[in-house]
């Protein structure tokens, strides 16, 4: 058929539609469905997709091929050759990481050829590793040891008998964060490809050959990347090791326990490392819908921050007006008489920090006292549908979604900053599927290239109309993206950029079905959840309403001060740490930080996903919401959950998705959000700016990372850093 | 299962401990079977006369299996019973390390309670005797029921690692017209 169609263009005769039709179905239903090979594991029969390699085949079959330098997400390098197996009827053994298989290709993983090359690339990789694994902080989760106990020789014909030495190399200074012994090094090229794959940056290379070959920075060079610290990960040696975590434990003597990030609002998967009561570590676990097997230097980084300028006993303002420590009643008993007398007029402010069983039950608590003063320090605008429509404010396409866009608008946004990993998977759709990017806002590096639309929020009408030369990208990608940044919505015309949002995403209709274009990315843990709850974005309406008792939850951005308030205003402070918010408070609660409550968060996809309790509060610190039932006990509301099952069985009332863990709740109704925003006021003029422009102003945003000693260096060896000529 | 003679909703079973006697005593009489008298049910003719009440009014009725709780007899006090809750997971990948052979199974712990370093000699303590215990299953709801044998409240903690199957390729490191060539070796 496709033949007579051509022949028939050809010949100039007139082509009918429906034939039309017919040619591409045809042609497409071929592209979709390529031919499976057969291939046969350790005679074990897979089928596989073309091109697929033969390490791949094996994995499928649940055969593992002993690798160093391969990676799933990281490019095939080919040159550490511990993958090595037989194929029959092959003279050589081939590269199973590198090499596609072949039809009826019979793989032998465990044959005495591929035993024996394994044998020989493990002695040539010890000839020159040094035997200091006593003394190296990767012993005992190294690939390297496990794999030269499995795979190895039981003896080497590495014999030093002129006393030479094995071969030695300079360690690299990588910064603060990487603790660097090179001559550890396999060159396996992780580290190089991780740097300019995933991070973005082309700092990492090798220099030399054989066995000068040498991986560093060229010139001493900090790695300013705030990714950095998964090389450390990837690294499966010990060559690049935690410079924090350095000769702290053992892996079998500490404890893992599961848990959720909060550091931004991506909510990425955790495992936290602790022995003896204490934070020794942090790493990521595997989320392959939130972030893959990253984690983001802040997050990885911040939790000796935890164990500093810590709140670890409730404290009144004294007479002096000194804040002295005091007993839990007497705490309590001071709230609650201020909280009685004040009665209705009270008020609280959600910091970023907060979980949504503690805010639950502070806003059951001030509803029963009569207020409906519940609010949170980001804004959002509530003009319109404001925040009923759940759509309006979430990232509704998800993190994984970004991965297939082809077209992303990204408006006021710097995503590198206040989400590392949603920006590392816009980087992987601009490599790996060719995607056009456009940013409206301040020139930052994003560590991709990208159109730059203008500084001027006009700039998206601009788009939306037309006029702009990225409209029309956008108008025919099938897979359209629009990222606002959260904080470009707290303008006072944050309402009417939100709508002109709203009507350029509408403007996408060739996209499949349940691609949601218009997506919000917000910067802290707390606010979806708290929205979702039911509180007022922004602290304006308390401005107004000048409260007597007013409920900090871990606010520490200042977005309310003294001045703000009435001069009788009695401050409460909830919280883990000692910053802003406990400077002006009156009363102290020392709450729990993530580490140390079962507590849930809702990430800006609107997946709830819960922290476990890790280590134990410090000094007389509790459980948030735990604090907040006592309170209403002692002023006779006592609120009615006892334990965690209960207070999640509220929270299952107020949203049922809060507790469905792990599972986005997706929302809907874009149409009717954008038909209740018809925002009369138009866009200003005014640039867009973004709060975090570089990698300094990264590394210390809320109360835990400011009192982080590491985070404190990373930003002086930033500044250092771009004092350098290099 | 419910054993005999336990409350009156739980459903009898007995052991037919007399049926494989049966069939010889029978072949013996074949001759004159019609003089003989009615042939005795083995596993009825030992019961007590209440058991042959009680198994008359179940006639009809199958046996199933109930919920067992043996926290009342596994001796557990009955603080580490009722005030604990259990999770149920699969252990994750260690990030450190790129092997996958000891994953894949399910497995159950306690949450965390108060630990301290012990002043004697800097070990670790606990007060609690079921931090240490970890047990490994094939299956999440064999994980589901041992927790409600043994009356723990229990929640599973989901992993999300499906992920699609790509074909990797070397070639895309030299491909000249895409952005996955490489610039750095």
């Amino acid at each position: 058929m496709l033949r007579s169609t051509l022949s028939k263009v050809l010949n100039g005769s007139k082509l009918s539609p429906n034939l039309v039709c017919v040619t591409f179905r045809a042609s497409s239903d071929v592209a979709k469905k390529p031919e499976k090979i057969e291939v046969f594991i350790d005679d074990q029969p897979v089928l596989v997709d073309p091109g697929t390699t033969v390490l791949q085949a094996a994995a499928q079959v649940g055969v593992e091929i002993p690798r160093f330098c391969y990676h799933e997400r990281l490019a095939v390098a080919g040159n550490c050759r511990m993958c090595l197996v037989e194929v029959e009827k092959s003279p050589k053994p081939v590269a199973a990481c590198a090499m596609p298989v072949m039809k009826g290709w019979r793989i032998k993983t465990n044959s005495d050829m591929t035993k024996k090359a394994r044998e020989g690339v493990m002695e040539f990789l010890l000839v020159n590793h040094p035997l200091d694994c006593p003394i190296c902080d990767q012993g005992g989760e190294c690939d390297l040891q496990d794999q030269s106990m499995a795979f190895g020789s039981d003896r080497s014909r590495f014999t030093d008998i002129q006393f030479s030495g094995k071969r030695a190399v300079e360690d690299k200074d990588l910064g603060p964060l990487i603790k660097t012994v090179m001559t550890r090094c396999i060159h396996c090229t992780r580290c190089i490809r991780f740097a300019s794959e995933v991070a973005g940056i082309d700092d990492l290379g090798t220099t030399g050959r054989g066995s000068d070959m040498q991986i560093g920075t060229y010139v001493e060079k900090f790695f300013m990347s705030e990714l950095s610290g998964n090389v450390i990960d990837l690294c499966p040696v010990g060559a690049l090791t935690s410079k924090p975590y350095s000769f702290t434990a053992r892996p079998w003597e500490i404890r893992k326990i599961d848990s959720i990030d909060v550091f931004d609002a991506v909510g990425s998967n955790i495992v936290v490392s602790t022995r003896t009561n204490e934070v020794l570590r942090i790493l990521p676990r595997t989320n392959e819908e939130i972030n893959e097997e990253w984690l983001a230097d802040k997050s990885r980084f911040a939790y000796d921050g935890l164990k500093r300028q810590r709140l670890i006993t409730p404290m009144l303002r004294d007479n002096k007006n000194q804040l002295t420590p005091v007993d839990w009643e007497a705490a309590l008993l001071t709230v609650g008489k201020v909280l009685q007398q004040a009665g209705p007029n009270v008020a609280a402010i959600a910091g970023g920090m907060a979980d949504a069983e503690t805010l639950v039950a502070v806003k059951d608590l001030l509803n029963r006292l009569g207020s409906e003063l519940t609010c949170t320090e980001h804004v959002f605008p509530m003009d319109g549908s404001g925040t009923d429509l759940r759509s309006s404010y979430l990232l509704n396409n998800k993190i994984s979604g970004v991965e297939e866009a082809d077209a992303v608008l990204l408006i006021g946004t710097n995503p590198r900053f206040e989400a590392p990993l949603l920006n590392s998977r816009l980087r992987k759709t601009y490599l790996h599927n060719e995607a056009e990017i456009a940013v409206i806002g301040p020139k930052v590096d994003l560590t991709y290239d990208y159109h730059h639309l203008g500084t001027s929020a006009k700039a998206i009408n601009d788009v939306a109309n037309g006029s702009s030369p990225f409209s029309k990208v956008l108008k025919n990608a099938k897979k359209p993206l629009v990222i606002i940044g959260a904080d470009l919505l707290k303008r006072s015309d944050g309402a009417a950029i939100l709508s002109a949002a709203q009507s350029l995403a509408a403007q996408a209709t060739n996209k499949p079905e349940g691609w949601k274009v218009l997506n919000v990315l917000h910067k802290v843990a707390s606010q979806v959840a708290a929205l979702d709850i039911g509180y007022t974005p922004g602290v304006d309406k308390i401005r107004e309403a000048k409260p007597k008792v007013l409920f900090l939850i871990g606010a520490d951005e200042g977005a309310i001060n003294k001045e703000d308030l009435p001069s009788d205003c009695f401050i409460i402070y909830q919280g883990h740490h000692g910053d802003q918010g406990a400077c002006i408070a009156d009363a102290i609660l020392p709450g729990a930080a993530y580490t140390e409550k079962q507590a849930t968060y809702v990430n800006t996809e609107g997946r709830a996903q819960q922290t476990l309790v890790a280590v134990s509060p410090p000094g007389q610190a509790k459980e948030d919401w735990k604090i907040v039932r006592a309170v209403s006990e002692i002023i006779g509301m006592k609120l009615p959950y006892d334990d965690i099952n209960e207070i999640r069985s509220r929270l299952n009332e107020v949203a049922p998705h809060l507790i469905r863990y792990g599972d986005v709740e997706g929302a809907n109704y874009f149409k009717q959000a954008s038909q209740l925003l018809q925002e009369k006021k138009s866009v200003d003029d005014s640039p867009i700016d973004v709060k975090i422009k570089d990698l300094q102003d990264y590394f210390m945003t809320d109360a835990i990372s400011r009192a982080s000693p590491t985070m404190a260096k990373c930003v002086q060896a930033v500044l250092k850093q771009k004092e350098s000529k290099y | 299962m419910a054993f005999l003679g336990q409350g009156s909703n739980s459903l009898l079973r007995i052991t037919p401990i007399l049926k494989r006697v049966a069939p010889g005593i029978a072949s013996t009489c074949v001759k004159n079977a019609s003089k003989d008298a009615n042939q005795i049910r083995t596993d009825l003719a030992l019961l007590m006369p209440e058991e042959v009440e009680q198994r008359k009014k179940l006639e009809g009725y199958i046996t199933v299996d109930d919920k067992t709780d043996i926290s009342p007899v596994t001796g557990v006090p009955e603080e580490h019973v009722k005030e604990r809750l259990v999770r149920i997971y699969m252990p994750p990948k260690n990030a450190m390390q790129s092997g996958t052979n000891n994953l894949g199974h399910w497995e159950i712990d306690f949450e965390t309670r108060q630990r301290w370093e012990n002043p004697l000699m800097g070990w670790c303590s606990t007060g609690d005797p079921l931090s240490n215990m970890k047990v490994q299953f094939q299956s999440k709801n064999d994980a589901i029921s041992f927790c409600e044998k043994n009356g723990w409240q229990w929640f599973i903690q989901e992993s999300k690692l499906e992920k699609s199957v790509k074909p990797k390729s070397y070639g895309i490191n030299f491909s000249w017209n895409k952005r996955t060539r490489t610039s750095t070796k």
